[in-house]
């Protein structure tokens, strides 16, 4: 898999996690490319179906980022995320998704480094991977 | 009006759709001065021969997923001939119960490529993952379910046949169709191509069970408990997939206590039903840390096979993709 | 050089199916295949085992309760009366459903039925039938729907039967509409036997070219009447073996050949061999025929009478005439029709409790049940969080298999012996086919 960039898909709440990967851009941390934010108001906001929505356009990982436990400005759109990330993990492993691809994490406005730091583990581990395949279309290349 | 052609043909499925078809109180003969029915081969008989002598077919209702080369090539066939191709059941629509093979595709195929035949007849190959109609070609209307309700069924016929003169015993049909198929109908023109003959909403719209916005903090399985009569089967802890389901159905199965599995399909606003099911779900959640929701979740067996029991190869968007020519 | 000609597709089979006549330098074979797999048990592997009688209804509604049952015995429960007499009330309703819709389908195999007006002709003969004996037979067809929407839920994909017992009491409407649609039934069926022994039957005297067709001489397996045990018996109508439900699938097995994607069922102590490698005693065929062919008395009058009346006709069995395995299906009507007035009544129907609540889940379990189209038997495997992880099913399809392949072979060589061009040889097919 020389030369595979593993694209990922970052939904960022916009109170924390987006303010720590901007912070983490300022403090010119080194991170890999392979990133596309989309910037939420919420991590509690994105729906499974955007995830799967980013994995059927070629995501090669998915990434949701939002505040700690107890400090959403929402009150409680993280603990929302947070019921719904094991579920949605085992519905995407039943469906062909490998463990890692798909991440949950709390990281606050303050943690520029730990974003960089969750960023980068993702990209490696997805390297390792390979890129996402859906399961049908990968069963059938060599018997059509 | 010239008589109008029918054609009718189930590919890997069961003869459920084609039942519905005959059986609605069999009213299928009042059709008989608007319809000739050129190609039924498994009510009729016939051959594929006979469909060469024929010019076009008016309607062609197609039953049954297709799982062979022989399923595509009967698609095939009866698409070039039809003006108007009707996917009709889960089978057809979304491919259906025997599209849960998908799940595990490497154990497909194997009768055909094994074996010596030594002088028996070859097998049509079974190389590609099992599709609906739509994994093949152009469908033009959908009418979902397993099988389809007869008045949906009805419903379609009398859109696509009758040109608004529909003999009045097979006019009860268009309940619960969205306004466009109804005034459609009614007024003898061809529905917008794409139509699904369903509702729009959600079965729970037509479900006559109670809901409470309750919490659950233990999943349980059907036979574990008898259901309170009237409340919604999902806050009692049932897997009941009837808000992530096109409704048009009028809560079949919800109305013998047995949760919704998903047969038309997903509902006209929903992106993908296993992402709605998981947040459906995952919103009655009773946790508040995540070692709790994990728990809830493992609790929670065969997302995938149950969330697209019926529609896997058509509608899952993480599967659907190889599906495709 | 082999030279194939291909008659599809045939009417009447619930898989895409076809006949495939291969000619060599060693002479002729007639081939069924099924040209598409359903791979029935492998969509049921991973899924929780109480969606397995959701899922396998796909191979008939019987299926539903089959796989019921075989929950039963998985969970050890015991469902209280009422629920047991849903259930048996079901199976009677599918059985005058499924009896009926064939010996329609026999009636109308000539013309099109969506004709406005006029009579039918018979299969077989010049006479003509009036058309409104179709109409009714639709009609009670639509009646006996009605009764298993009421009974199942839904009528071709029951929902309503599961582990323990059924998933709700009946309404008050209910009752009375059931046993209306019973007493119909019971009605309809009689008459309609009277009608098709002097219309279309006869008596044996009269030749006829499509019921005197001899089948082929293979065991026949079937359930005694009390559903205790499954009774494999020769062609001669002798008792081979008799065992429990439970050890079905140590006596049958379930094997495929690279012709077709139907498996066929066989008997294993006999060993798997080609369904045309002239070892017809390995196999066995199953349904109304097979049930008969037991030679026991029926538990219902009007059925018993009827059986009997075919005993004058026909002489006493073992029947071998595709003729008989039509008659069998008028009885077998009646004494469903009979099943259904009985068990339809609100005393059977009512009671304190409709299911019972499993404690305890095993890790096997097997049950047979006689569904209208035959003996069918589901057999599970599950982890201790009750997935299925191992599954045999034997539907009529697999049963009956090899006796569908040897009638196909059989029926083309002597259709071929007289000359019949390729459409009528096919349709013989199709009506030698149907009641099995």
């Amino acid at each position: 898999m020389n030369g595979f960039e593993p694209k990922i898909v970052a939904f960022l709440c916009n109170w924390c996690s987006y303010v720590a990967a901007d912070a983490a851009g300022v403090a010119r941390l080194p991170q890999k490319p392979n990133v596309r934010v989309i910037r939420v108001f919420c991590s509690g906001m994105v729906d499974p179906s955007y995830v799967l929505k980013a994995f059927s356009s070629g995501a090669d990982g998915v990434l949701i980022a939002g505040c700690h436990p107890g400090d959403c400005h929402y009150i409680s759109g993280n603990i929302k995320a947070m019921r719904r990330a094991p579920l949605l993990k085992s519905l995407l492993n039943d469906l062909g998704v490998e463990d890692g691809r798909f991440r949950l994490e709390w990281i606050a406005a303050s943690e520029g480094p730990r974003y960089a730091s969750v960023i980068d583990e993702m990209i490696e581990k997805i390297r390792i991977l390979g890129p996402f395949v859906p399961a049908t279309s990968r069963t059938m290349k060599g018997a059509v | 009006m010239p008589k109008r052609t029918l054609a009718v043909y189930t590919a890997t499925g069961c003869p459920a759709c084609e039942n519905g078809i005959l059986d609605t109180h069999y009213q299928v003969s009042s059709l008989t001065p608007w319809v000739d029915v050129v190609f039924w081969p498994h009510l009729l008989g016939g051959e594929w021969e006979d469909l060469e002598g024929v010019d076009r077919i008016d309607l062609c209702i197609f039953a049954g997923a297709l799982a062979g080369e022989a399923d595509r090539e009967a698609a095939a066939r009866l698409r070039e001939k039809s003006e108007v191709m009707i996917a009709c059941g889960a089978c057809a629509a979304f491919g259906g119960l025997p599209g849960l093979i998908n799940l595990r595709p490497e154990s497909t195929g194997k009768a055909a490529e094994t074996g010596d035949l030594e002088g028996c007849p070859p097998l049509p190959a079974v190389t590609r993952p099992v599709a609906g109609l739509p994994g093949a070609c152009t469908v033009d209307y959908v009418i979902p379910g397993c099988p389809p309700p007869q008045n949906l069924l009805w419903a379609a016929i009398q859109a696509t046949l009758c040109g608004g003169e529909a003999p009045a015993r097979i006019s009860f049909a268009a309940s619960r169709l969205p306004d466009s198929l109804a005034s459609a109908i009614a007024a003898g023109v061809l529905p917008n191509k794409g139509s699904v003959f369903g509702g729009e909403k959600g079965v729970c719209a037509s479900c006559s069970r109670r809901k409470e916005e309750k919490k659950f903090t233990s999943f349980h399985r059907p036979y574990e408990l008898n259901p309170d009569s009237g409340r919604c089967l999902l806050e009692q802890g049932l897997i009941c997939q009837g808000i992530a389901t096109r409704e048009g159905c009028g809560g079949a199965c919800t109305a013998v206590g047995a949760g919704c599995r998903g047969c038309f399909g997903k509902a006209e606003n929903v992106f993908d039903a296993g992402a709605k099911m998981v947040s459906a779900i995952s919103s009655t959640f009773d946790a508040t840390d995540s070692r709790t929701a994990e728990g809830l979740a493992g609790q929670f067996l065969d997302p995938a096979g149950t969330f697209y029991r019926y529609t896997l190869p058509e509608q899952c968007v993480l599967m659907s993709a190889g599906t495709k020519e | 050089m082999m030279t194939t000609t291909i008659l599809e597709p045939l009417r009447w089979t619930a898989s895409p199916a076809r006949v495939a006549v291969c000619t060599n330098g060693n002479g002729t074979g007639a081939y069924y295949q099924v040209i598409a797999p359903r791979n029935a048990e492998r969509l049921c592997v991973g899924r929780p085992v109480e969606e397995v009688p959701r899922i396998l209804t796909i191979l008939s509604p019987a299926h539903h309760l089959v796989s019921a049952l075989t929950l039963d015995r998985l969970f050890n429960v015991e469902p209280p009366p009422p629920a047991v007499h849903m259930r048996e009330a079901l199976v009677r309703t599918q059985f005058f459903k499924h009896h009926i819709r064939i010996l329609y389908l026999l009636l109308s195999s000539s013309e099109n039925p969506f004709r406005e007006t006029g009579r039918v002709r018979r299969p077989g003969r010049t006479e003509l039938l009036p058309l409104h004996v179709l109409e009714e037979i639709k009609h009670h067809e639509a009646l006996a729907q009605e009764a298993e929407t009421i009974l199942g839920g839904r009528a071709d994909h029951p929902v309503s039967a599961i582990a323990g017992g059924v998933g709700r009491f009946l309404k008050e409407p209910h009752y009375d509409r059931l046993s209306e649609i019973a007493g119909r039934c019971l009605e309809f069926s009689v008459s309609t036997a009277k009608l098709l022994n002097e219309t279309l039957f006869g008596n044996s005297k009269q030749a006829n070219r499509l019921f005197d067709f001899t089948l082929p001489s293979i065991p026949s397996m079937a359930s005694s009447s009390d559903g205790g045990t499954v009774v494999l018996r020769g062609p001669d109508g002798k008792e081979i073996e008799r065992f429990a439900p439970a050890d079905l699938f140590d006596k049958v097995g379930l094997e495929r050949e690279p012709w077709t994607y139907q498996p066929f069922a066989y008997v294993k102590s006999k060993g798997w061999r080609s369904v045309f490698a002239g070892a017809p005693e390995s196999f066995f065929s199953v349904g109304p025929l097979a049930r008969i062919n037991a030679g026991e008395a029926l538990p219902t009058p009007l059925a018993e009478e009827e059986r009997q009346r075919t005993a004058a006709d026909l002489g006493a069995g073992p029947y071998t005439t595709l003729g008989a395995a039509y008659r069998a299906l008028t009885i077998e009507l009646i004494g469903a029709a009979e099943g259904m007035t009985d068990l339809c009544r609100r005393e059977q129907l009512t009671g304190p409790s409709i299911r019972v609540i499993p404690t305890e889940m095993g890790r096997t379990a097997t049950a047979a049940l006689e569904a209208p189209e035959g003996l069918i038997a589901h057999w599970y495997e599950v982890d201790d969080r009750g997935i299925v992880q191992n599954i045999q099913v034997l539907d009529g399809a697999a049963g009956n298999n090899a006796l569908r392949c040897l009638l196909v072979r059989q029926a083309v060589e002597t259709t071929g012996a007289v000359g019949m061009n390729v459409k009528d040889v096919k349709r013989r097919i199709e009506e030698i086919l149907l009641p099995f």
